[in-house]
């Protein structure tokens, strides 16, 4: 392998699984070496691809954004079941025989449950000055520390600064169990399936993969939208999709 | 209708995601994984990846609070607490943003720094 040229070094980019009669998204971006998207097909399930030359590493910020664009234009029309980024795959035949045939009933009961759906992520910030006036009103030993701290040295009361933020941090993932629990609660008569995100800041409040059938997208926009008017002074949402069930999708087999 | 407002303006009329740590997040963390699947004919180019969580309590973190809270409280002297709320939120917001932004630069650096330096010595390799 070490001698090839660089041409002969092709392999198979793998962005996700698809019905086999897909039609791959035109005109946009794949990884590797700018040659379309095509499906290599197995029955009635199909893999879609692209190749890419395999001496390239792979990851670049546009990698990355091709990977999802390509899927989430997939999931605009059809069911499709996203790879996670990275999976390349040395021939066509080890797409097809390797990866397709041997999980073909699986693939396709996936793909089944997910015709017609679609993901929506729903992603609430806390407006940090204002969570922190409720936690400063909820919480006394709060308030006695940042008594202590206030116009002190840094350094000499980093000690309750560290206590005082411990308190915070401590109140604030409290009420983003709760928020979380309210808001999944509001949200569920327009989900199939709501997965939870772990926070991955100190300041989210919220953060929900849902699993949406395409017809009630207007409803969901329209409880999210209750929903963030509702809690418009303390948490700012956003809500992205529609995308491919990259939070739903499973690996439940072990080779 | 600032309500929904953030760093891409309103999400609500704005779907689809473009931010690259929105990307990350999604694609790094989540989606079969082919090993589960093929054993053989996995082709072993180098990924780039990152790692795309931040870690949610730390001593940064309790010291980042304790400084907001701290801010919160000077500004709650200077201005009294009625008229407070508003122009606390602008700034909290504005404050926020910043820091998402900030972060998503890091993250954006990192994985064009990790690619040039790896692409170069890849380069050297094949040379």
């Amino acid at each position: 392998m070490a001698t090839s040229t660089a041409a002969d070094q092709a392999g198979w980019y793998v962005y996700g699984i698809v019905p086999a009669d897909t039609e791959p998204p035109r005109g946009m971006r794949t990884i590797g070496d700018g040659r379309g998207a095509t499906l290599v097909r197995s029955g009635t399930i199909a893999a879609l691809t692209s190749p890419v030359p395999i001496d390239v590493p792979i990851g670049t910020p546009d990698d990355l954004v091709a990977h999802q664009k390509m899927l989430d234009a997939v999931a605009e029309r059809a069911a499709v079941l996203p790879m996670r980024f990275g999976a390349v795959l040395a021939t066509d035949d080890a797409v097809q025989r390797g990866l397709l045939e041997p999980h073909r009933d699986e693939f396709a009961a996936a793909l089944d449950k997910f015709a017609g759906k679609v993901q929506f992520l729903v992603a609430g910030r806390y407006v940090q000055a204002a969570v922190l006036t409720e936690v400063l009103n909820e919480n006394a030993e709060a308030v006695e520390l940042a008594a202590a701290i206030r116009g002190e040295d840094e350094l000499a009361t980093r000690d309750l600064r560290i206590r005082l933020g411990e308190v915070v941090n401590a109140a604030v993932a409290a009420k983003r169990e709760a928020d979380t629990a309210a808001f999944a609660t509001a949200i569920e008569p327009c989900c199939e399936a709501i997965s939870r995100r772990e926070a991955g800041h100190e300041d989210d409040a919220v953060d929900l993969a849902l699993l949406v059938d395409r017809d009630r997208e207007d409803d969901l926009r329209r409880s999210v939208q209750e929903a963030a008017a509702r809690w418009r002074d303390r948490v700012a949402f956003r809500l992205l999709g529609p995308m491919a069930p990259y939070d739903f999708v499973v690996a439940s087999h072990g080779g | 209708m600032t309500a929904v407002q953030s760093t891409g303006g309103s999400m609500l009329d704005r779907p689809s995601p473009t931010g690259l740590a929105d990307v990350i997040d999604t694609i790094l963390d989540k989606g079969l994984v082919i090993d589960a699947y093929v054993r053989v004919s996995l082709v072993g180019i180098e990924v780039l990846t990152i790692d795309a969580r931040i870690v949610v309590a730390s001593v940064d973190t309790y010291l980042r609070f304790a400084e907001a809270v701290n801010r919160l409280d000077i500004s709650h002297d200077k201005e009294g607490l009625p008229g407070l709320v508003g122009g606390m939120q602008q700034s909290g917001a504005k404050h926020k943003t910043k820091g998402a932004l900030d972060a998503a630069g890091d993250k954006l650096r990192e994985v064009t720094s990790g690619k040039a330096e790896r692409v170069r010595s890849g380069r050297h390799h094949e040379d």
